[in-house]
């Protein structure tokens, strides 16, 4: 197989420093710290910490089932990374950090990345990890006879090579400075080789797990509950510091809080960041609040109606005002977006106030609106989805702040199977949509923008400079170039307008005060359970 | 009497077939399957989805997937779930034997409340007792049973500062769990079903009251309680029974939204996420259950009718 | 009979009451969609009887405007399902054979499966809007009124009178429109009012599972969706909604015992 030279190897203190330096991106490090690094992924290690006990996790929404690769469901990601870890690990800071790679080096031209391997990693079948269980693994999720959603982010990896037992290399069709931050552990959970071989596998994956993950299954009953136990060869000497973590599903909300308040649950993440108001004053509960990766947004289908014209979508634009929106749906209790999540605006946001599209202006939207000849405005539909509660009173306020415009909104509510039928199908016309993303812009951006067939373009929106703009930020290493790309490119979906992103909830996470060292991470899944631990 | 039973029977599995079709295409007919959860905004490209659908057996024609699943039915094997992959057998049974054990604790419930209840009622037709129990069933019957949920959920809380615990425990593994468990979707659907069984039990012993060997005993001087003991409840003992047959069908229908409500791992609980989540095998074996129940249950009724009653023997 | 007569007379204010406010709900309340942040969540008050919602808006309004969409579905959908039903009822009761054992065994697979399923399994494929839940709501209660018009026309078709019509050279059609349909409506419009207060409480389950109508329309099962989320902090979301379906039940089952003991 032929493969460049590995040119670049930063060690751990440069990697840190890239992430602390607000940038990072598919740039690098390795890490031959002490214990490999690992120490900085999932949170800080604690040495006071105490071992043993089971902590119970409220969660209001279940999982269809747990396989690692099958699944795109932010509720099954939430719950497998515990039990499946990729090579790298999707760290806050928007840079990939090494998981199960000890470190990664990447050839001059950018197509070669080599990953050296963590020793003794044991799956939770028994067996240890080898590079074959790894390219097994990405080969499985990149083949699309697989069916994995996984597989598009998977497209620029050509082939994948296993030299020896702790070596990996990929090589790429193209340059995708985002490889590192997409083989963390969204779909890059590593599985023995042969997993999906037989026809009970999906059957086994709901009854055991066989990654190398901290916790292993223990037991999986759907409209109830998931138990996990302490793994006990887990790669991490002392670690996990809980015997076990038991989810509980919840039926809503409301039975959430109660649950906290009568401490059946030690930690839950409120699925409604206003809700903390209702637990404000109870004594014994922990309420931390951070910006999260997740976004509410306002979808605009290219092809539908009135909104083929991208003067009737800015004027819709600058109707909008999402403060307003935001307190009607959540209380405030979140951020107001520009064209990025929250928990990415430092990193990667192109500054709001550079964004002539985010300040509500009537004037304009009217003489918009008049320029695309419908100066008396029009009637159209604009869906929700049911179980999506912010919804709701967005969408009323939503209409009212478009009346103004002569534009008449009608709400009608579809159930999330049927929204998704119509999304993927690219039939979204003017909906509410809530989606989150790993902390990196070439994952957030460039499937949902992206003209087809590389991208999926959910909303139509076709747009050559945006196309232009994310494969130049794909195919670029340098952080700074490619911060300065991004931002080119949200500059664009400012104007143009596919989407109106309207604003990131707050992840709120509120734990009994015996529950320490638990560290929540921008995505909301439960990373930090591998070093949370419980006070006697 | 058996040409009467095997028409009942016939007819039983004509519905059946029916009504497992009905479900078969009308599930087909809601927008989106199970790949669109699957895949959710990160659609693949077409391959993929193809691939999916074909190991799924989505992309057979209708008729071949239906003949296909009711020729493994009659084999036992009610499929795998496209969710979880397991078994649709094992999911279904233990979903059901949930349901079933509320069921049976709310007909318990609602039969210890409600007959008496009735029974007082029933004894002076438009005395006080009557005109309580009147006002009661009226209450019950008229509750949507999930507000009666809310309602309970709401005063254990402000009242006894109570929450249900957040998993629901068999019976084998704890009792007392179990029972703290089920107490209050237990007594949401017992206080309409009570009312239901006040209703009948009151009208059944009004009507009995009339007759004249009741009259007859009376005007003999025997206590009324005497009357009630040796005559009355004999007499309503057998409709008291089939009717709980019918409320059991009722009860085993109407938990869905109580069971969403609660939390609890039961057949309404998972129907409901089969239908969300389009898992086609779990949802086609759920109501197969649910209905292969309710035409048992009625067959059953008729044949205690027919055996205790001459008339209908001979029908 | 004299309960009879007084039940009858509370059934019928009750129901004439909750007509009027469903016909005219501003007589009786302010707009029901009035939001403020300032106000939001209130208890029950001189100001706000029911106290107010998570936007701050008066759930009394929400409670009288709600009215007219809760019941006018419910309504409208036992009624189309009464004439549907009905009319299928007294064809198969009167055509004989193949017809009636078709649409017997129809009726029975419907009838099969518990209505709150059915109920969900239409909802979610017809959509939401008033006009798909109207749908669901009457599909589930077709084979209901099917049954009891057949056995009524069972029963009519083999009466004395009509055989004498038959005898006297009737056509089959004006011996089922004259006679038949005369004595069956009764039956249906009771089973009417019988069926009422079961489909209400179905209406508002769908509404509870977030299948009723989409906001910002009032509705009471809507508003218990939306009460779920404060159940203990603001229990007025879910008591006063709830309270007026109760009520509302109450009134069309007394107005129905009382017509059905009339009718016997």
């Amino acid at each position: 197989m032929p493969l460049s030279t590995p040119r670049l190897t930063i060690d751990r203190r440069t990697a840190l420093l890239a992430g602390a330096g607000l940038l990072g991106g598919g740039l690098a490090l390795p890490a031959r710290g002490q214990d490999g690094g690992a120490e900085a992924v999932y949170g800080p290690d604690d040495p006071q910490a105490r071992r043993g006990g089971t902590l119970t996790v409220a969660i209001a929404n279940e999982p269809p089932n747990l396989d690692p690769f099958h699944q795109a469901g932010d509720a099954r990601t939430a719950i497998t990374v515990l039990m499946y870890q990729g090579l790298m690990f999707e760290d806050a800071s928007g840079v990939a950090k090494p998981l199960l790679a000890e470190s990664m080096a990447v050839s001059d031209d950018g197509l070669t990345y080599t990953f050296t391997l963590r020793r003794g990693v044991r799956f939770h079948t028994g067996r240890t990890m080898t590079s074959a269980d790894v390219k097994y693994s990405y080969d499985y999720v990149r083949n699309p006879a697989n069916g994995s959603p996984g597989a598009l982010d998977f497209g620029t990896i050509a082939e994948i090579g296993a030299p020896d037992d702790h070596t990996v290399v990929v090589r790429l069709s193209e340059p995708n400075a985002s490889l590192p931050m997409t083989l963390t552990n969204r779909f890059g959970g590593v599985v023995p080789v042969d997993t999906f071989a037989t026809p009970q596998a999906r059957a086994r994956l709901s009854q055991q797990s066989v990654g190398t993950g901290p916790f292993m299954l223990q037991e999986f009953r759907p409209q109830s509950h998931i138990r996990m136990a302490r793994f006990p060869n887990y790669w991490r000497q002392g670690q996990p510091y809980l015997d076990g973590v038991l989810f509980s599903v919840q039926p809503n909300a409301a039975s959430v809080l109660v649950a906290l308040r009568s401490r059946r649950v030690d930690l839950a993440l409120l699925a409604r960041p206003q809700d903390a108001e209702q637990l404000q004053g109870q004594a014994g509960l922990n309420i931390t609040s951070a910006s999260s990766l997740r976004q509410c947004s306002l979808d605009l289908d290219g092809n539908h109606a009135q909104l083929k014209d991208p003067r009737v979508r800015q004027a819709i634009a600058l109707a909008v005002d999402k403060d307003a929106v935001m307190q009607a749906s959540i209380s405030g209790k979140g951020k107001v977006l520009g064209t990025i999540p929250a928990a990415m605006q430092e990193s990667w946001g192109a500054p709001i106030s550079a964004l002539p599209n985010q300040k509500p202006d009537m004037a304009r939207a009217k003489a918009l609106l008049a320029e695309a000849g419908l100066p008396d405005g029009f009637t159209m539909d604009l869906i929700s989805i049911i179980g999506f509660e912010w919804m709701d009173p967005a969408g009323v306020t939503l209409a009212q702040q478009l009346a103004p415009l002569g534009i008449r909104l009608n709400i009608q509510r579809v159930e999330l199977g049927v929204w998704l039928n119509a999304y993927r199908s690219r039939n979204m016309r003017f909906t509410f949509n809530d989606w989150g993303t790993q902390p990196d812009p070439h994952i957030l951006y460039y499937r949902h923008f992206h003209s087809q067939p590389r991208g999926a373009d959910f909303r139509n929106w076709n747009n050559a400079e945006g196309d232009r703009l994310l494969d130049a930020g794909m195919a670029t290493a340098d952080p700074a170039r490619r911060k300065e790309i991004y931002v080119e490119f949200q500059k664009v979906v400012d104007a143009s307008v596919p989407t109106v992103m309207l604003f990131s909830p707050d992840l709120v996470s509120v734990a009994q005060q015996r529950v320490r060292n638990y560290a929540q991470h921008p995505t909301g899944w439960w990373f930090g359970l591998a070093k949370a631990w419980i006070a006697a | 009497m058996i040409e009467a039973l095997l028409r009942r029977l016939g007819a039983a599995l004509v519905t059946l077939v029916l009504a497992t079709g009905v479900v078969f295409l009308v599930i087909r007919a809601v927008p989106g399957d199970i790949i669109g959860e699957m895949l959710g905004q990160s659609a693949g490209d077409p391959a993929s989805e193809a691939a999916l659908r074909a190991f799924f057996g989505l992309d057979r024609p209708l008729v071949t997937q239906y003949l296909t699943w009711a020729g493994d039915v009659l084999r036992g094997d009610l499929g795998t779930s496209m969710r979880q992959g397991l078994p649709v057998l094992g999911i279904v049974l233990d979903a059901f034997l949930v349901t079933l054990e509320i069921g049976l604790a709310t007909l318990l419930v609602s039969i210890l409340v409600g007959v008496p209840l009735g029974l007082a009622a029933g004894v002076r037709p438009g005395g006080v007792a009557d005109m309580m129990v009147e006002g009661f069933t009226l209450l019950g019957l008229s509750a949507p049973v999930f507000w009666t949920g809310m309602v309970l959920l709401i005063l254990a809380d402000s009242w006894l500062g109570w929450s249900p615990p957040l998993i629901y425990t068999p019976p084998s593994v704890s009792l007392a769990d179990n029972l703290e468990g089920i107490a209050l979707p237990v007594l949401a659907l017992g206080f309409l079903q009570a009312a239901a069984y006040a209703q009948f039990t009151r009208q059944q012993s009004a009507a009995l009251m009339r007759q004249d060997f009741v009259r007859a005993a009376r005007a003999r001087g025997l206590p009324a309680r005497v009357v009630y003991g040796r005559h009355l409840l004999r007499n309503i003992a057998i409709p008291l029974v089939t009717y709980a047959g019918l409320i059991l069908v009722q009860i085993l229908g109407g938990v869905v939204v109580v069971e969403t409500l609660f939390g609890i791992p039961g057949l309404g609980r998972t129907l409901l996420a089969a239908i969300q989540g389009r898992d086609y095998p779990v949802l086609q074996g759920a109501l197969l259950l649910t209905v292969v129940v309710a035409l048992l249950v009625n067959l059953v009724i008729d044949l205690t009718y027919a055996l205790i009653d001459p008339r209908v023997r001979g029908a | 009979m004299r309960r009879v007569r007084i039940e009858l007379a509370i059934g019928l204010a009750l129901c004439a009451l909750f007509l009027l406010i469903s016909l005219a709900p501003a007589l009786f309340a302010g707009p029901s969609d009035a939001v403020s942040v300032a106000r939001r969540l209130e208890a029950p008050s001189a100001e706000f009887w029911f106290g107010t919602d998570e936007t701050g808006r008066d759930v009394y309004a929400r409670v009288i405007h709600g009215a007219g969409t809760t019941l006018g579905i419910v309504g409208v959908a036992i009624g189309l399902a009464g004439l549907i039903g009905g009319g299928l009822g007294v064809l198969a009761g009167f055509a004989g054979r193949w017809a009636d054992l078709a649409l017997s065994r129809m009726a029975d697979a419907l009838l099969a499966f518990p209505p709150i399923i059915l109920g969900v399994i239409l909802a979610s494929t017809l959509g939401s809007g008033a006009g798909n839940l109207v749908l669901a709501l009457a599909i589930i209660y077709v084979p209901v009124f099917y049954r009891v018009a057949r056995a009524a026309a069972l029963m009519e078709s083999n009466r004395a009178y009509v055989e004498a019509a038959r005898a006297l050279g009737y056509g089959e059609a004006a011996i089922l429109l004259r006679h038949v349909l005369r004595n069956v409506a009764p039956v249906v419009a009771l089973q009417c009012v019988i069926l009422f207060p079961l489909a209400l409480q179905i209406q508002a389950a769908l509404g509870f599972l977030g299948l009723g109508v989409p906001p910002p329309t009032p509705d009471w099962g809507a508003s218990l969706q939306e009460s779920r989320n404060y159940l203990t902090a603001a229990p007025w979301l879910a008591l006063f909604p709830g309270a007026a379906l109760l009520l509302a039940a109450v009134a069309a089952s007394l107005l129905g015992r009382a017509l059905q003991a009339r009718h016997t």
